[in-house]
């Protein structure tokens, strides 16, 4: 630090698109765990946050699945909670006018089985006030693929990201599921379909079978895993996108405390989402907000720029003796 | 660094333990520090997620929804009762006089009285019992009369009744006939029907459609009105996950902000 400003945490997630998506600090809370942001304004100052993650919103009003939705697993927990929002017609109705009186970014989560309402719920979005971007939940099934899901394959995921691209200037953002055979190639795929920014990792499918009664605990069956358990999964996979595309990437999974959102930030990450964390400790994105801004300043850098990426010394794809090396190095 | 410190809003505070007396056979009864403003303005049927491991730990990672059993407003505290059955609430009850807990709350809607009401009854199973002795404080500060039926495995189960007020007539029921009626708390009720204006119950969710089956041929136009907390697993405790939803006639609600207080005729069980 020369001139002994602070240092600046601020990011641009979508530096190749003139309407930007310009964030005052890298902290964002994850869509699932945030509601619509006016749950947490009696507990947190919710325009702290660099922004923040809308529930996934669906083409049409969804009730949910059945109970049990959620349950606990060693540090973390499964979820399927089964996208239940009020559709796009009811979420615009409600929502964007209040978030349009809000400073903190609004980025709204869209979740559809067919390309076409990818798009048709993304262009509704386009001129809406109070939308800052969306982001593309591509781990739902694709239904003209027999319920493929979309983000386990880059041409399905690409399609998506295309589909939407051609219909809004918004930023926007393509959240991978870590169920990709080669996260990777999805990367690279929806980067060329006109992602700006890409965020990973979306929760891992688990399952709990409840013993006593000899059957799977959720009455979905499957959850989403998320949660510390999962953090070092998404770190990985953060560090190989970093290196392959050029486009922002922004990470998640597990975070719980400063050194985990270092970890990816140093692995990649231009910006950090906190998803499960903020369910127990919803004082959390906030207080890193301040911590990050210690931590540069202690160690001397001027930007959090500065430090992304720069544990980051490349990860080739199908390259098993990099591969190799790093586990045994590190983990 | 304005919020450097744990606590991000008044709603989410570490209180600290200032008494653990047992209570019931193998619950306790713990008293926790909390801001007076909290203290005061609680309502019977309101409850605090509570995180039930070190703060630098990651499991059991989830908090743990406790209903406030009584306030001692003098010590500025909240008195929980924790039954030590599983790995969160077994930790929570692991503590000792001094130790911190991290509490966020208060958390959901409350048990309400209509204004001419004089004669209620709490129908209680188990640790459910909580919120209704809180309840039935209340109760008897604004006059009424109050019969409490409590249910339980076994006699070392049950509330002793000088932890009520004294006249609270207390029916105590146990699955093994140890102490009072054998069978369940909602056998009891239906003497009681016909003379209470209102009934209150908290209990496991089964006990609720017994409840019904037991009231419902003796309600005269869905009267008297019966008030249940339902309890859920859930994580945010805040209407933002929707982990721990409830039916009712209206669809799919949060009952960690429309509820746990739900009407007995509104939930689908």
């Amino acid at each position: 630090m020369t001139d002994g400003s602070p240092p600046d945490l601020s990011v641009d997630l979508a530096p190749r698109n003139p309407r930007e998506l310009r964030l005052a600090n890298p902290v964002i809370a994850a869509s699932g765990c945030f509601g619509y942001g006016e749950e947490y304004a009696g507990v947190i100052d919710v325009q702290r946050l660099g922004a923040f993650v809308s529930k996934g919103i669906t083409p049409e009003r969804r009730s949910g699945n059945a109970m049990p939705r959620i349950i606990e697993t060693p540090a973390g927990m499964l979820n399927a909670i089964g996208l239940q929002n009020p559709g796009i017609s009811g979420f615009i109705r409600k929502y964007p006018p209040m978030w349009e009186r809000w400073t903190v970014p609004a980025i709204v989560n869209i979740s559809a089985e067919t390309i076409e309402d990818y798009a048709a719920m993304a262009a509704r979005l386009d001129e809406q006030p109070g939308v800052a971007g969306i982001e593309i939940n591509v781990s739902c099934p694709n239904i003209a693929r027999g319920g493929y899901c979309f983000g386990w394959d880059p041409g399905m995921s690409a399609d998506v990201t295309r589909a939407v691209r051609d219909v809004t200037t918004l930023p926007l953002i393509v959240k991978l599921s870590p169920g990709a055979t080669d996260i990777v190639a999805v990367a690279e795929a929806v980067e060329a379909a006109g992602a700006d920014a890409i965020s990973l990792i979306n929760t891992l499918v688990g399952m709990v079978i409840d013993v006593q009664h000899r059957r799977p605990l959720l009455a979905n069956l499957t959850g989403g895993l998320s949660g510390p358990a999962i953090k070092p999964i998404a770190v990985r996979m953060v560090y190989q996108v970093a290196a392959a595309v050029k486009v922002p990437v922004i990470g998640m999974g597990g975070i719980m405390g400063l050194r985990d959102a270092l970890e990816f930030f140093l692995a990649g990450a231009s910006a950090i989402q906190i998803g499960t964390a903020i369910f127990v400790d919803p004082g959390l994105p906030i207080r890193l907000i301040d911590e990050l801004q210690a931590w540069l300043e202690h160690e001397g850098f001027a930007s959090i720029g500065q430090i992304v990426g720069i544990a980051n010394e490349g990860f080739r794809r199908g390259d098993s003796a990099a591969l190799t090396a790093w586990e045994t190095a590190g983990a | 660094m304005e919020m450097g410190h744990e606590s991000g809003s008044s709603r989410e505070f570490e209180g600290q333990i200032l008494a653990i007396d047992p209570i019931m056979g193998d619950s306790l009864l713990l008293t926790v520090s909390a801001p007076p403003a909290i203290v005061q303005r609680l309502r019977p049927g309101q409850f605090f997620n509570i995180r039930c491991r070190f703060p630098s730990a990651y499991d059991p990672l989830l908090r743990r929804p406790f209903s406030v059993y009584r306030v001692d407003v003098e010590r500025s505290a909240l008195i929980f009762l924790v039954r030590p059955y599983g790995r969160g609430s077994a930790w929570l009850a692991d503590r000792v006089v001094g130790d911190r807990v991290g509490l966020l709350g208060p958390l959901g809607n409350a048990f309400t009285f209509s204004p001419r009401t004089q004669r209620v009854l709490m129908v209680a199973g188990g640790v459910g019992v909580a919120p209704l002795v809180m309840l039935s404080d209340e109760a008897v500060a604004k006059g009424m009369d109050v019969v409490f039926i409590m249910g339980a495995a076994d006699e070392s189960g049950l509330l002793a009744s000088s932890e009520l007020a004294g006249s609270v007539e207390f029916v105590a029921a146990t699955d093994d006939g140890s102490r009072g009626h054998r069978g369940l708390a909602p056998d009891m009720t239906a003497d009681y029907v016909p003379w209470a204006d209102q009934i209150f119950a908290c209990g496991p969710e089964p006990m609720y459609r017994t409840l019904r089956a037991v009231v419902d041929p003796l309600r005269v136009n869905r009267k008297p009105p019966v008030q249940i907390s339902v309890e859920r697993g859930m994580a945010c405790g805040l209407g933002a996950c929707l982990g721990c939803v409830v039916e009712t006639r209206h669809g799919m609600v949060a009952s960690c902000v429309k509820g746990p207080v739900f009407d007995l005729d509104e939930v689908i069980l």
